[in-house]
């Protein structure tokens, strides 16, 4: 039991935090939540330095390193706002080589690290309603998904349908005939399409366990974004309460604005424990879809509560378009719900309570 | 980061487990119901005790200079954390957090003197800390020492003395120039209770335990009483407290509580189950578990890793103690009236009268040990660095 960075984790987490500071300045996500579209220039040096390998195994061309030092790198680019489908092909490529089709998964994972593919789960949990939900027939998939996260930006997408009533994972050529995407706004103003599938050519890519591990993965990971978003806001107003000067001091002097930080900073500690902790025992195979489910409905209050009561401490400026605070309020609402929100998750933790055995 | 147990920790626990199920017997509990809140540890946990010498377990992670093994804190905490699942205390009082200071602080001939008693219990001890005007603020204490001749006589009056009337011995902080600044003219003492001029008067608290106040009326003690540099006493206080702060949110009991809960309903009320509402309660306790499992786990690996948690500490302590009131208030809320019967109220009483004792004694949690508002300005001031 360690929940310390080991040397390694340290030195990996600062030189992506250099690398983005220095070379992601906020105005460039600005213009690409305008434009839309991902960071292509950003991806690239991903790729180059080694960073898409890390969780993958050896013989696929990976690093073979554990998945929490994937959480930590995914945590930093969630404190810079970075717009890039990184724990949607990340996890998806995994959820293949864990669980999924060996030759699927030796072509696409090798094409990840390769920085040729990138993929996009399309999961039905994400879609409300019954809608048609994705089948095979004849080999082709048909059906509509909708909250695909970069779903009109990857080069695959990783659907979950039925064949025969059999569930499992197929994947698609984003790019291939049958084939369409619509684009979403939401809050957080990164890409997310409803996708409609209408006789698209489909790979057989896993069965029940990668699917299982894909909404694991998903959701675990989802709580790391959330805690970055959480942490990035309550480091900036810190920093801003301890030289904003009003009635002669700094407000962040004041034990009424301490007190709100203080609570801040248990909010995060806290929910970084459970996200953390969920990550490594889904790598280990250990994690239960409770212990997940819990850990993401922590972090997704961290997400909201904590986002927010920064705008209270801030106040007018953080209020703005021109200040940086919102890109973590709005993106971290937008996690706190993606992949089950905290109400979602916690109901599925109350239906699952005789799982709940004593402590021993 | 290493969310996972090795396997010599796996070893050492279950070796914990196996020396528990030997000691846990019918007289052990019977001797611990009983026990009230002495300082002296009864027969049976005595011989437990001295058991935890025999295998080396009590001191095995303090660090070498302190006549410990210096190894892992987890160790410690795996060892804490067993006993807690028993509901077994483990430690003997205070003795664990003074007797490093005199190790620390004290000449080879206090140390000779009081640390083989403090280790095999035959010294006990109670803290001599707060008084009527020295709460939050202790540093404004008044119970004065002067130094007379060979000796130190000592007026004054101690408040909230817990065990004072059991303990031999009191560890005692008093001023000793009362023209210093408030935290550099305080000295440390340690002071047997059967010295004359001290009186001990009861006062019974709504947890149904007692403490006491103590009165130290031209109380005349040698020169060695005291530990440490005159006027040293801050510091050595603030060092001793470092030492136990760790463990002082671990909070075992409280998943106990939780357990117990869980399975009184599944027994005794089972309707209540098929409320999403209730369910849905039920959970958000035990996600509180969860952080407060968290936050524990979160200070004991920076210990672990040779540093000090400040803020973290203070979290734990703070989530532990507000935890502590709202597990046994939100179950006494899902059982309806029947949460109100008290332990006297025999076999209706769910859990024993547990969540109703838990309730009654839970405030000191939160008052106590420095108050949750202080803890919270740590947290900002010396955690976040924001300015005073």
């Amino acid at each position: 039991m360690d929940t310390t960075l080991s040397e390694t984790q340290r030195l990996l987490r600062d030189s992506l935090r250099d690398y983005l500071r220095n070379e992601v300045p906020f105005d460039r996500i600005r213009e690409l939540e305008r434009a839309g579209g991902i960071d292509q220039p950003l991806w690239e040096y991903l790729r180059g330095g080694g960073f898409l390998a890390l969780p993958f195994g050896r013989s696929h061309g990976g690093e073979g390193g554990e998945l929490t030092d994937t959480a930590i790198l995914l945590e930093e680019l969630t404190r810079r706002a970075c717009i890039i489908p990184f724990l949607e092909t990340i996890a998806a490529a995994l959820a293949l080589e864990r669980h999924g089709d060996e030759a699927l998964a030796a072509e696409l994972v090798s094409a990840v690290i390769g920085g040729s593919a990138t993929i996009a789960p399309a999961l039905q949990a994400a879609t409300p309603g019954d809608g048609a939900a994705p089948r095979i027939v004849d080999g082709a998939l048909s059906g509509e998904v909708r909250f695909v996260d970069y779903g009109a930006e990857v080069t695959h997408h990783l659907v979950e349908a039925t064949d025969d009533g059999e569930p499992g994972l197929y994947l698609v050529d984003a790019r291939a005939g049958g084939v369409s995407t619509e684009s979403l706004s939401t809050i957080a103003r990164t890409p997310v399409a409803h996708c409609a599938y209408d006789g698209a050519p489909a790979r057989r890519a896993g069965g029940e366990e990668s699917l299982r591990f894909l909404h694991r993965a998903g959701r675990a990971l989802c709580a790391v974004q959330c805690l970055g978003n959480a942490q990035q806001a309550l480091d900036m107003t810190v920093d801003y309460v301890g030289m904003r000067v009003q009635f002669g001091r700094p407000i962040g002097s004041f034990q009424a604005v301490q007190h709100h930080c203080a609570n801040m900073a248990t909010d995060t500690l806290a929910a970084r424990f459970l996200a953390y902790r969920a990550v490594w025992n889904l790598d280990q195979g250990l994690a239960t879809d409770r212990e997940i489910a819990k850990a993401k409905a922590l972090a997704s209050r961290a997400a909201t509560e904590v986002t927010m009561q920064a705008h209270i401490l801030y106040g007018g400026i953080g209020y703005t378009e021109e200040y940086d605070l919102h890109f973590f309020s709005r993106r971290g609402k937008e996690r706190a719900l993606a992949w089950g929100s905290a109400d979602e998750c916690l109901r599925l933790a109350a239906d699952t309570l005789d799982e709940v055995r004593p402590w021993q | 980061m290493e969310f996972g147990w090795n396997e010599e920790l796996e070893a050492f626990r279950e070796e914990v487990r196996a020396f528990l199920a030997e000691f846990d017997t019918p007289a052990l509990r019977t001797e611990l119901a009983n026990r009230g809140e002495a300082a002296q540890l009864g027969p049976q946990q005595s011989r437990l005790r001295e058991a935890l010498e025999d295998r080396g377990w009590v001191r095995m992670c303090w660090p070498e200079e302190l006549g410990g093994e210096g190894k892992s804190q987890w160790f410690q905490f795996v060892m804490t954390e067993e006993f807690a699942r028993r509901e077994i205390p483990y430690g003997s009082g205070f003795g664990t957090m003074v007797g490093p200071a005199i190790h620390r602080f004290g000449t080879e001939a206090q140390r000779e003197k009081y640390l083989p008693g403090i280790w095999a219990n035959e010294i006990t001890i109670c803290l001599g800390y707060s008084e009527p005007n020295a709460g939050t603020d202790l540093a404004a204490l008044e119970t004065l020492a002067v130094k007379d001749g060979d000796e130190w006589l000592i007026n004054g009056q101690k408040l909230w003395t817990s065990a004072a009337d059991t303990a031999s011995h009191v560890w005692l902080a008093c001023r000793t120039d009362p023209e210093a600044p408030k935290h550099r003219g305080i000295s440390t003492f340690i002071v047997a209770m059967d010295t004359p001029g001290i009186s001990v008067r009861p006062i019974m608290t709504m947890s149904g335990g007692r403490t006491n106040e103590v009165f130290f009326e031209d109380v005349r003690v040698p020169s060695d009483a005291l530990i440490g540099e005159v006027n040293q006493g801050w510091y050595i206080i603030a060092n001793a407290l470092d030492h136990e702060r760790v463990w002082i949110g671990a909070g075992g009991g409280l998943r106990h509580i939780f357990d117990r809960l869980l399975a009184h309903v599944r027994e005794k009320r089972p309707e209540l189950l098929e409320d999403d509402a209730i369910r849905r309660r039920l959970v958000e306790l035990e996600l509180d578990l969860d952080v407060m499992e968290g936050l524990v786990l979160t200070n004991a690996s920076i210990v672990a890793a040779g540093d000090t948690p400040t803020m973290e500490a203070s979290m734990s302590k703070i989530w532990t103690s507000e935890l502590r009131y709202r597990i046994s208030s939100v179950a006494m809320d899902l059982l309806g009236q029947e949460g109100a019967l008290t332990e006297e109220a025999g076999g209706f009483a769910p859990l024993r009268g547990e969540l109703e004792r838990t309730y009654r004694a839970s405030p000191i949690q939160r008052f106590g040990g420095g108050a949750n508002e202080v803890q919270r300005d740590i947290i900002a001031r010396r955690g976040l660095g924001l300015p005073r």
